[in-house]
């Protein structure tokens, strides 16, 4: 039979529709939440703990659910979701988390009977050793068993980020929101309010307490009162939206779900990540109800009182007609008058406050309806098989007497929601009368309104919020707010009530989500967690989920009495962003998949595809690794068979990808000279130079091609990911340090493709494609460049090669590069003139001992430790680094170095990152460090001396020229024996460089 | 995110600048003048406090220009912007802006979130 309906909520529709849950469907009505669609038809287990495994329910109606998470199987597949928040809609399918091999019977539950050894510091006591078992046995056994749902499988996700400027945002659409923002109706001021369900009213809509606003229906008054904002001009509401974050200059992050109660179209926006900026935030959000700790407080029928309540008054479900309520404070009678409204009675009413504190229209009112009346008694615990069946009530005489129930309602008083307010910098401090932290002194322009302020009286509502709008110069709001309650409230501290039965069942939990018992609690103070920041990361209490919203401030408590000190000396935990869980595909909104980072595209791209190119990241550009010839082709295969055609006859390479940067000014030959390490100012016009780029601290930062075309003009190539540190560092030094140079900077990296050509064929080709110029050696020698007219656009080619053999650069615009590229093959196919890719291109400087920047180098390198003294314009009186090369740790002559390895045993092969040491073998168990000397920077397979060719930088190698040295390998103990030589492994004296 | 007043833009979102260090760090105009120990300190020393701290802003995603700006590292206010030719302000300016919101001591941090 399905569970009773409450016929006067107004905010459930009576179109029925169709749900899924854990395989079985059920009937349920559109604006239900998954749990008030459970709970109508009377299912209470939900899913399994965390730990424990032990069977939990609905504990609560909203945000601050800990129990009640399910995974929803649509095409994201969404984990843990609340089913306390999250709207049903037609054909739905729900499945609870957590149990195997079902959710009534579930094996994972051994672990409550286990539970001694779970206890306080367990993951920090249990898992010490042996060794080698954590990653063997330990971890995939913890993942196995533990969290809780299944993460979504290639998720695409449809979010976008919105950004809001405003002069006032108000958090919380309930009864203080409103009146301020009627207040705000109509004036000079942008206001935004934000609202997480998706209707206004808070407590108007969640409670019977307010009976009459205005004399109006509360319903009429939250209606009519929409309705004048929405006529406004000036006031905008976000419903289905939950501020999570509030940062630094009133900078708020509010998560909108714009398929609350639809199926997800995926063609559709499902979330909007609203970024707020505003100049005055109101926060009007509220309170949360805290439990109370008894035996056995997690099992299925255990509900929080105002959530009950909430169910019956927001979603027309009444989970229960004859509930339990065990209170501690005044609020509860409420709950009492609903269900009474309803024909329905509590079967006891248990108030541990003393008789003459309990208020005489709560008592009077209660024998009136002949509701059992439990003053200044406690519940013991509760039992039952999976659900509550019997209460256990502790009299004010200390006998225990049981009653039967199927549900329990604890209220443990009301927290102050102040998680945004503490975000936001402000101080909270502990109010005796609510028995709370409550917001104190704002540290930004913020203002807090209503309960979450701590004033929980609707009488004194509009004068405070009179009084605190009062600069803002509007006009006084004052309402005749009618209550079906007594107004003011009272509350007796209680956090935990003592427990007679013991067995390895009962618990009495502090912290639901993370099961977290008041047990743990005490074992780790008396293990010296007395610290609350330390103990709540020993006992993972309100780390879960719902970050202890309903329990924090009770584990607080539990805490103070056992230190015996106040609540206020032993502080609280930080609260930290988010409020709620925030989906990782909102805050990543469209920077997804191909959208995340930008891909950058030579203009050869689809050549290089066509040619079967295989790509490699560089920075975002796309750059061909290697061509693959055919498909059986492997890569170590092509980049040997591109290699030795280049040696043997040409290669080209795209490289478009190359950094170039235009230096042009009246003292652009000062300003290069003060960048470089090298003299620029006796070289001749129309030549380039290797040039280096050092950081102050005299380390290698870049390096590239220099063209001086005159004093005036420069062009500088830089690596191709450095190309905007280089930049940025030009900039950086031209307006901090030297404002007085005419110099501009101008990047032109992608206003021209380059390709160079090199191996001894070369020039026979390029004479082919550019018939005008003349490339004999002594009209165009070795670091010269011409510039000429290239179909009407300046291009550029320069005598420069990084494979060490006779090679031309080409710099022309990108509109006629594709043509141009392949006129060469044209051209080039009598040579085999072969493509290749950024592997081969390694290999071959590496066979002529050219160096990369970030593979030689890693910022501790300077020019000295390459043997670039040559580089260096000493004569210079300052360049970036210069002095630095001179200080004595830079200066001294056993740093490392750059040397070539070759293995004695050509056989060999040396891999690079593997270290050198001076021993043959390494011992079995390594007692004391072996010296280290150096690492493999770079080594490759040479095809054209067909055995292996290393670099490294060597402690001291510039004087180990010729010795033998071993170097580490991934497997086994043996070293492999190396000579120590020079790193110019072809053409030392540079014959093919300069032919 | 803070938002920065770019003395050539205006307002703008943190995320387009990039911060760059301790402001009025003057490269000297004659290192090989300098002891090993002097260049170092102009190298590799910066300071570092908690509390009124003068530093270098780039609009990189922006125009691209330095500027320097006070910044209060303890609130993350911004007190004053102004470009590099102008003069560096003095700090009696500051004196009286904004204390950390739980007067916390001018070494470490911590959780003050309660007022005592």
């Amino acid at each position: 039979m399905p569970a009773l309906r409450n016929k006067n909520c107004n905010y459930i529709s009576n179109k029925v529709i169709s749900i899924t849950f854990d395989g079985k469907s059920y009937s349920a009505y559109d604006g239900d939440t998954i749990a008030s669609a459970l709970l109508r038809n009377n299912i209470r287990l939900i899913g399994r703990s965390f730990k424990y495994h032990r069977p939990r329910g609905i504990y609560t109606c909203g945000i601050e659910e800990p129990n009640a998470l399910v995974q929803i199987l649509n095409e994201h597949n969404e984990p843990n979701t609340r089913a306390t928040i999250k709207r049903v809609y037609e054909g739905i399918n729900i499945n609870s988390q957590n149990r195997w091999p079902s959710l009534s019977f579930d094996i994972g539950s051994i672990n409550n009977i286990l539970s001694p050894i779970f206890s306080a510091g367990f993951y920090y006591k249990t898992f010490m050793g042996p060794k080698g078992f954590w990653k063997k046995i330990y971890e995939p056994l913890i993942r196995h068993t533990a969290g809780l749902g299944k993460p979504p499988k290639n998720f695409r996700s449809k979010s976008i980020h919105q950004n809001h400027n405003v002069d006032i945002l108000i958090v919380g659409g309930g009864l203080s929101g409103l009146i301020a923002a009627r207040k705000l109706i109509n004036t000079d001021n942008e206001v935004l309010i934000v609202e997480q369900d998706s209707f206004l009213g808070g407590i108007l809509k969640n409670s019977n307490k307010v009976k009459k606003i205005d004399g109006k229906s509360v319903f009429d008054w939250v209606k009519e009162t929409e309705k004048l904002i929405l006529e406004s001009k000036n006031i905008k509401i976000l419903k289905n939206t939950l501020v999570t974050t509030y940062n630094f200059t009133n900078h708020l992050i509010a998560l909108e779900d714009k398929f609350a109660g639809k199926d997800i179209d995926t063609n559709k926006t499902e979330l909007i990540l609203h970024k707020i900026r505003t100049t005055q935030t109101i926060l009007a959000n509220g309170h949360i109800e805290r439990f109370i700790s008894f035996r056995n407080n997690d099992l299925p029928g255990v509900m929080l009182a105002s959530s009950f309540e909430k169910y019956i008054e927001r979603y027309g479900v009444v989970p229960d007609e004859k509930p339990v309520i065990f209170t501690n404070n005044s609020s509860a009678i409420s709950l009492v008058k609903s269900l009474i409204n309803l024909n329905c009675k509590p079967g006891a009413y248990i108030d541990s406050r003393k008789k003459k504190d309990i208020e005489d229209e709560t008592k009077d009112y209660l024998s009136k309806n002949n509701i059992p009346f439990y003053p200044e008694s406690e519940v013991e615990g509760c039992e039952g098989n999976k659900k509550v069946e019997k209460v256990y009530i502790r009299s004010s005489n200390k006998e225990i007497s049981s009653i039967n129930a199927s549900m329990l309602c604890p209220s443990g008083g009301f927290n102050p929601d102040i998680h945004l307010f503490t975000q936001s910098k402000g101080l909270v401090k502990w109010d005796d009368k609510i028995i709370s932290f409550k917001p104190d002194t704002a540290f930004q322009n913020t203002i807090t309104l209503g309960s979450v302020s701590g004033n929980y009286e609707f009488k004194n509502l509009c004068n405070e919020i009179n009084k605190k709008l009062s600069f803002l110069k509007v006009n006084d709001l004052n309402l005749d707010i009618e209550t079906n309650i007594r107004d003011d409230f009272s509350i007796s501290e209680l956090w935990e009530t003592k427990t007679n039965k013991m067995s390895k069942w009962a618990k009495s939990f502090i912290d639901l989500h993370n099961d977290v018992t008041t047990k743990d609690l005490k074992q780790a103070i008396n293990e010296g967690y007395d610290r609350i920041e330390h103990l709540k990361r020993y006992t993972t209490n309100s780390m879960g989920t719902d970050q202890g919203k309903i329990s924090s401030i009770n584990s607080l408590g539990i805490v103070s009495k056992i230190l015996n000190k106040k609540i206020a000396e032993v502080g609280t935990t930080t609260y930290r962003p988010p409020y709620a869980p925030l989906s990782f595909a909102a805050i990543a909104g469209r920077s997804t998949y191909e959208y995340y980072d930008p891909e950058r595209k030579t203009p050869i791209h689809n050549w290089h595809i066509k040619n079967n190119a295989v790509f490699e990241d560089v920075g975002q550009w796309k750059r061909p690794w290697f061509f693959k010839k055919n498909e059986s082709e492997t890569m170590h295969q092509a980049v040997q068979r591109e290699s030795k055609q280049t040696r043997q006859t040409a290669g080209i390479i795209d490289g478009s990808t190359l950094g170039k940067i235009e230096i042009k000014g009246k003292d652009a030959l000062e300003f290069m000279n003060l960048m470089y390490t090298n003299a620029f100012t006796k070289m001749k016009p129309m030549t380039s130079r290797y040039a280096l780029m050092l950081g102050e601290d005299g380390m290698i930062m870049d390096d590239g091609i220099v063209c001086k075309i005159n004093d005036k003009h420069f062009i500088a190539t830089t690596t191709s990911s450095g190309a905007p540190k280089v930049l940025s560092h030009m900039e950086e030094f031209l307006q901090t340090e030297w404002p007085h140079l005419k110099v501009f900077l101008n990047s032109i990296t992608e206003q021209f493709t380059t390709f160079n050509i090199s191996g001894p064929k070369a020039r026979e080709i390029i004479r082919k494609v550019f018939t005008d110029i003349d490339f004999s050696n002594e009209k165009f020698p070795f670091m010269t460049f011409k510039t000429f007219d290239y179909k009407n656009t300046q291009a550029r080619i320069m005598r420069a090669s990084f494979t060490g053999e006779l090679g031309y650069e080409i710099y022309i615009s990108p509109k006629h590069a594709l043509e141009l590229w392949e006129q060469i093959f044209n051209y080039g196919k009598e040579f085999n003139l072969v493509p290749y890719g950024t592997e081969t291109m390694h290999l071959l400087r590496a066979e002529k001992g050219y160096v990369v920047i970030g593979q030689e180098t890693d910022g501790t390198v300077t020019p000295l430790d390459l043997n670039f003294n040559w580089m260096i314009g000493k004569k210079k009186k300052d360049f970036i680094g210069k002095r630095s090369l001179t200080r004595s740790d830079t200066a001294r002559e056993d740093r490392k170095q750059l040397v070539g390895l070759v293995p004695i045993d050509k056989s060999f092969f040396i891999e690079e990152g593997q270290h050198i040491v001076e021993c043959e073998n390494l011992p079995n168990k390594i007692k004391t460090p072996i010296e280290y000397l150096g690492h493999i920077s770079s080594s490759y397979h040479s095809p054209n001396l067909n055995h292996c060719i290393s670099m490294a930088l060597i402690k001291n190698g510039n004087k180990l020229k010729g010795k033998k040295l071993f170097v580490s390998t991934s497997r086994g103990t043996k070293n492999i024996p190396v000579k120590v030589v020079s790193p110019v492994f072809i053409d030392p004296e540079n014959k093919r460089l300069v032919s | 995110m803070i938002l920065i007043d770019c003395p050539y833009c205006g307002e703008r979102e943190q995320s387009e600048f990039t911060n760059g260090g301790e402001a009025h760090v003057i490269r000297p105009k004659n290192p090989e003048a300098l002891s090993d120990k002097e260049w170092g300190q102009y190298v590799f020393y910066r300071s570092n406090p908690k509390g009124i701290f003068y530093e270098r802003w780039n609009h990189t995603h922006g125009c691209r220009k330095w500027f320097n700006a006070v910044r209060d590292t303890s609130t993350d206010t911004i007190l004053k912007i102004y470009k590099l030719t102008d003069n560096r302000p003095d700090i009696s300016e500051f004196q009286s802006s904004l204390k950390s919101p739980s007067g916390e001591p001018a070494v470490g941090s911590g959780n003050f979130a309660v007022k005592k």
